[in-house]
């Protein structure tokens, strides 16, 4: 029974799927078998010189950083409301609900009149996130519900000690020392990371 | 009163269940395991009342949809909760309900563990239609205290209003105004107070109703809930411990029907950050407060308790069974000394207790939920035992018992009884002979009218207080022996039922009073209530003792003499002459600071052991949060303390100290770790709950009396006690009617003490629980108000003797003539300090400042 039998007997919920259709080459022997043979090698070959004549590709890092993407995940940021300056996180535990590594640690506490730290009722007290053990899934910034926590481009943080590598509210909230790259629309995949 | 019911079969979603009569279709539903959405349903409130309508359920044969929840079942009733007009209905009533529903999740302490967020995510459209502004209240505001309201997120579903109203009976919380500005709330916006009133934040299915105490503490994946139970009083409340970091952060009630039905008190719920004061012993100390190790702070109190030579005794309180056992056994393996006592005054004798420890005798918790007449006995269930004053509420309201009150004090309860009795401090035994009397001849005398209401009634539960005393306790059992209490049920000449039946249940003075008579600490009986060759001291002999200097060296194991026992400057005294101490405490008190050597204890969420109930029901304290400090398990120290004594217990870990304890005790021996599980149980429901020991002389006395058909006599004092004579302080007059007890200007008033719930390390090491820290107040009749002329509010100077405190005046309508009261236990103001053992009397003087 052919693919397309198949789906076709397989009963009226199957309607809504796409069937894609697969297209293939000609059959072997003939003109097709040498186009085969030598077409689809030429192609490939066609990439390799192109990369020959380019020259040599090292980037001089750390001199010479490598641009990254925008919706690249590197280290996280924490967020300020611009206006009022107050941190956009409530402490709601929400991205440690949702980390699968369990590397960000959230306590909460109330806001006192007067002296506010975020908008809401509660603000985290304590916000921690584990690098060593984070996998930059990017998860805890899909389940915030106030875009408190973003994937930052930062992904320099090599460092001597473990325990370092737990950055605080504090670290998370400063902006990043040196900027990172970011590759301009458009631009080309060459060295990117 | 309970009837056998009839079962039922209905069908739900297509599965067949079998359903008990009257059973609500809910319930059913779940015994199939088809979930039904709810939010207003909650057996524990009483009936439902169908407020939330998330329940509906479509059934043939009736055209619209029907609650679940208030919808009994009938036999062959086909019920349908998937079909599309159901699911239309739930999408409506989620939908509305969100309408006004602020969804500010991300903030609500309710989030994670929310019932609306499961159901809307459950069974609600999943998309909102709202686009109009939402109704706004302030937010969020005192409700009381302890628990803060956010009316914005309330969903209306009268649960917090309806434990108010039908389960602590308070009627404090209302919904007031009408349509979509209702709101739960107070009149005039008085904060709510109630001993139980943290139950609401349990119940409220939204984030409206929250705790200050756990406010923004922890989210459900960031904490643990360990089960144990509450060791605060004698209520012994099932309870699941937050704990976040090593450290309790909440206090929630884990549901035990046998037990607490469900609810826990105030205590039990903030009562926990104590467990973290400044003011715990977090390792052992020497007198002066210098810090030592273990094992130099061992060393040091067996060479002291050695070097005593036997003249040593011990007194032990909040302990578990595990701790009370390796106590006596220290004592009487190590020190080779008999006296130990478990009781903070003199108890009744060996014999009276085996008597009360008949299985035939003992009223459960659950006895009272189908009693007919409860009769409250010497006590006040809210002040001392808080969660079985709901039960014996429930009882009245929902199954219609009747309640009877004898007390000193007015009660908590008497707006709900029957009959009231009234009798003077410490005629408590001459009060109960009266009822005997009354009760078995129809003797005319002051308790004839409570002897009424327990006529004719079939099951009689007698809640008495440990605080009755040992002589009113022998009285109690010949008033059970009238009521004709176990046996064959031959009835009385007087015309009482032929089917009478009555139980007694005890509210002791100490949270683990029973496990620790049980365990062997008491001064005439060892583990198992054995008799033993030699009687010992119990608590108020040994004080002498130690004062004229036959004893020398005490053991104290979470007491605190100097606070908690009647009469403290002797207290004081014999604690000063005993050349050793060797004190056992959970905080720095002023007794611990006497102790030569001082170790800490556990408090109930760090400990591991069994406690056991007044109703007998073994359960077990589970270690729930990390030990602060340097903190070792009390069952080790003690063994190590035993050890270095020279007496090997063999205990190494707490299952082999259950393991010992259970040996020594015959009738706990088919006790094990797993059969008290996470309910514990009731040795007399065990194997070897019969092996209790016989009652010797009372309860043969008592045999013969019904053989010969001959009823109790009114005098009533059949138990000889061997300790009774010794016991007895009170009986000193013989009229009970508080009237005749001070004649009008007289300069004189009978004194009369209670233990305020509130009194205590409770109210003054919890910082929540600070603002309900009691003040010594001096309670007055109006009669003798007015004849001293005091009005409430003057400050007065209470004295005794050479001793006095300090106190402010509130009259009670409710208090006879000549007597007045006072509380035990306050800091600065401690009525224990007026109490020497006796019935007190206690001038009573104006002092013109108002006191600090
Ligand atoms: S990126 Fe993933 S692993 Fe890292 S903190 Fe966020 S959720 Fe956790
Ligand atoms: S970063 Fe976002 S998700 Fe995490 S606690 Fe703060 S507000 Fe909640
Ligand atoms: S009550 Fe529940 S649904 Fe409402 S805001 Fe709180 S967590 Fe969310
Ligand atoms: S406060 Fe909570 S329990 Fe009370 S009516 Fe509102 S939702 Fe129900
Ligand atoms: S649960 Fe049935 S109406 Fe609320």
């Amino acid at each position: 029974m052919s693919e397309q039998s198949f789906y076709r007997q397989a009963g009226s919920y199957l309607d809504s799927i796409d069937v894609v259709e697969v297209q293939r080459g000609p059959e072997p022997g003939g003109l097709g078998g040498a186009y085969r043979a030598f077409g689809e090698t030429l192609r490939g070959l066609k990439t390799t010189m192109s990369r020959l004549i380019e020259g040599p590709l090292t980037i001089q890092y750390p001199e010479e950083k490598t641009p990254v993407y925008p919706r690249f995940r590197g280290r996280h940021k924490l967020h300020r409301f611009e206006d009022t300056g107050l941190e956009k996180c409530v402490g709601c535990s929400l991205c440690a609900a949702a980390c699968p590594a369990d590397c960000i640690r959230v306590v909460a506490a109330e806001n006192i009149p007067g002296e506010r730290v975020s908008s809401g009722e509660r603000y985290a007290a304590v916000y921690e996130i584990n690098l060593s053990r984070c996998i930059f899934c990017g998860y805890c910034e899909i389940a915030c519900p106030f875009d408190a926590i973003t994937m930052g481009h930062d992904y320099e943080m090599a460092d001597y000690d473990r325990t370092d590598l737990i950055f605080t509210k504090e670290m998370l909230l400063a902006e990043p020392i040196e900027r990172t790259p970011l590759k301009s629309e458009g631009e080309d995949v060459k060295g990117a990371l | 009163m309970s009837h056998e019911k009839r079962e039922v079969t209905v069908t739900i979603d297509g599965r067949e269940v079998t359903a008990i009569e009257g059973e609500m279709l809910h319930d059913a539903a779940r015994k199939g395991d088809v979930e039904i959405p709810v939010f207003c349903y909650e057996p524990k409130l009483g009936a439902p009342v169908g407020a939330c309508r998330m329940c509906l359920v479509e059934i043939e044969g009736i055209p619209k949809l029907q609650t679940s929840c208030s919808t009994p079942v009938r036999d062959g009733m086909v019920v349908h909760t998937r079909t599309d007009q159901v699911k239309k209905a739930q999408n409506a009533v989620v939908e509305f309900l969100l309408v006004n529903h602020p969804l500010d999740c991300p903030v609500c302490d309710k989030g994670g563990e929310c019932p609306l967020q499961d159901i809307t995510q459950g069974w609600g459209p999943g998309k909102s239609r709202v686009i109009d502004e939402k109704r706004h209240f302030e937010k969020p505001i005192e409700l009381s205290p302890l628990v803060a309201i956010d009316r914005e997120r309330c969903i209306l579903c009268y649960r917090c209003v309806r434990f108010s109203q039908e389960v602590s009976e308070d009627a404090q919380l209302q919904l007031l105004e009408r349509g979509d500005r209702t709101y739960v709330g107070t009149f005039d916006d008085r904060p709510y107070v109630s001993p139980f009133h943290g139950n609401i934040t349990d119940l409220c299915p939204v984030g409206a109703l929250t705790n200050y105490t756990y406010r923004f503490r922890a989210r459900p994946w960031d904490i643990e809930q360990a089960g144990s139970v509450c060791t605060l009083c004698p209520s012994q409340c099932n309870v699941s411990f937050t704990v976040r970091d090593e450290k309790v952060k909440r206090v929630l009630a884990r549901e035990n029907p046998g037990v607490d039905d469900g609810w826990i008190c105030d205590r039990g719920r903030y009562g926990f950050e104590m467990f973290a004061a400044a003011e715990r012993v977090t390792e052992p100390r020497t007198k002066g407060g210098t810090k030592v190790s273990y094992e130099d702070a061992i060393a040091r109190a067996a060479a002291g308790l050695a070097a005593r030579d036997g003249k040593v005794a011990a007194i032990v309180g909040d302990a578990s069974n595990e701790e009370g056992f390796l106590v006596q056994g220290i004592v009487r393996g190590a020190l080779h000394s008999p006296h130990l006592d478990s009781r903070p005054a003199a108890g009744p004798g060996i014999d009276a207790i085996l008597d009360l420890a008949r299985p035939e005798l003992q009223a459960t918790v659950t006895d009272i939920d189908d009693a007919d007449v409860i009769l409250v006995l010497g006590t006040d269930p809210l002040q001392s035992s808080p969660i079985l004053d709901l039960r014996i509420r429930k009882a009245i309201r929902r199954s219609g018992a009747r309640l009877a009150v004898a007390t000193e004090r007015p009660t908590a309860l008497d707006g709900g009884a029957e009959a009231i009795a009234r009798y003077a401090p410490g005629q408590a035994s001459y009060f109960i002979g009266a009822l005997t009397a009354a009760v078995a001849s129809g003797a005319e005398n002051v308790a004839t009218p409570l002897a009424e209401s327990l006529r004719d009634a079939g099951k009689i539960v007698i809640v008495w207080g440990e605080r009755l005393g040992a002589s009113a306790t022998n009285e109690l059992l010949g008033l059970a022996r009238a009521l004709d209490v176990d046996g064959p049920k031959t009835g009385l000449s007087d015309g009482f039922s032929a089917h009478q039946q009555v139980g007694l249940l005890e509210v002791p003075e100490v949270a683990n009073a029973r496990g620790l008579r049980e365990a062997g600490v008491l001064p005439d009986a060892g583990p198992g209530l054995a008799a033993l060759a030699v009687n010992g001291y119990g608590t108020e002999a040994i004080r002498e003792a130690l004062i004229d200097r036959s004893l020398d060296g005490l053991i104290l194991v979470g007491v605190d003499p100097l606070r908690d026992f009647a009469d403290t400057s002797r207290w004081e005294e014999a604690i000063n002459a005993a050349s050793f101490v060797v004190c056992f405490s959970t905080f720095a008190t002023a007794t611990a600071a006497k102790a030569d050597v001082l170790f800490p204890l556990e408090t109930h969420a760090e400990k591991d052991g069994t406690v056991t109930h007044p109703d007998g029901r073994l359960q077990r304290v589970r270690p729930a949060a990390g030990r602060p400090g340097d903190i070792r398990p009390g069952w080790q120290t003690l063994a190590n303390l035993s050890l270095a004594l020279g007496h090997d217990t063999g205990v190494t870990s707490q299952p082999t100290a259950f393991a010992a304890l259970t040996a020594a005790v015959p009738f706990y021996a088919s006790i094990t770790e797993s059969n008290i599980g996470g309910r514990g149980i009731r040795w007399q429901e065990t194997e070897s709950g019969a092996s209790v020991p016989d009652a010797g002389i009372a309860s043969a006395d008592a045999r013969s009396r019904r053989v010969s058909g001959e009823s109790t006599p009114a005098s009533g004092t059949s138990t000889a006690a061997p300790g009774a004579a010794t016991d007895s302080p009170d009986t000193q007059r013989d009229s009970a009617s508080a009237e005749a007890v001070a004649a009008p200007g007289a300069p004189e008033l009978t004194l009369g003490t209670y233990r305020d719930l509130w009194a205590g390390p409770i109210t003054e090491l919890n910082p929540p629980l600070k603002f309900l820290k009691p003040s010594q107040r001096l309670e007055l009749s109006p009669e003798d108000a007015e004849r001293l002329e005091l009005a409430p509010g003057d400050p007065v100077r209470v004295s005794q003797g050479d001793k006095s405190i300090d106190a402010t005046v509130t009259v009670h309508e409710r208090i006879p003539a000549g007597v007045c009261f006072l509380a035990e236990g306050i800091a600065g103001a401690n009525a224990n300090a007026l109490l020497n053992g006796h019935q007190v009397n206690v001038q009573i003087e104006k002092r013109s400042e108002v006191p600090a």
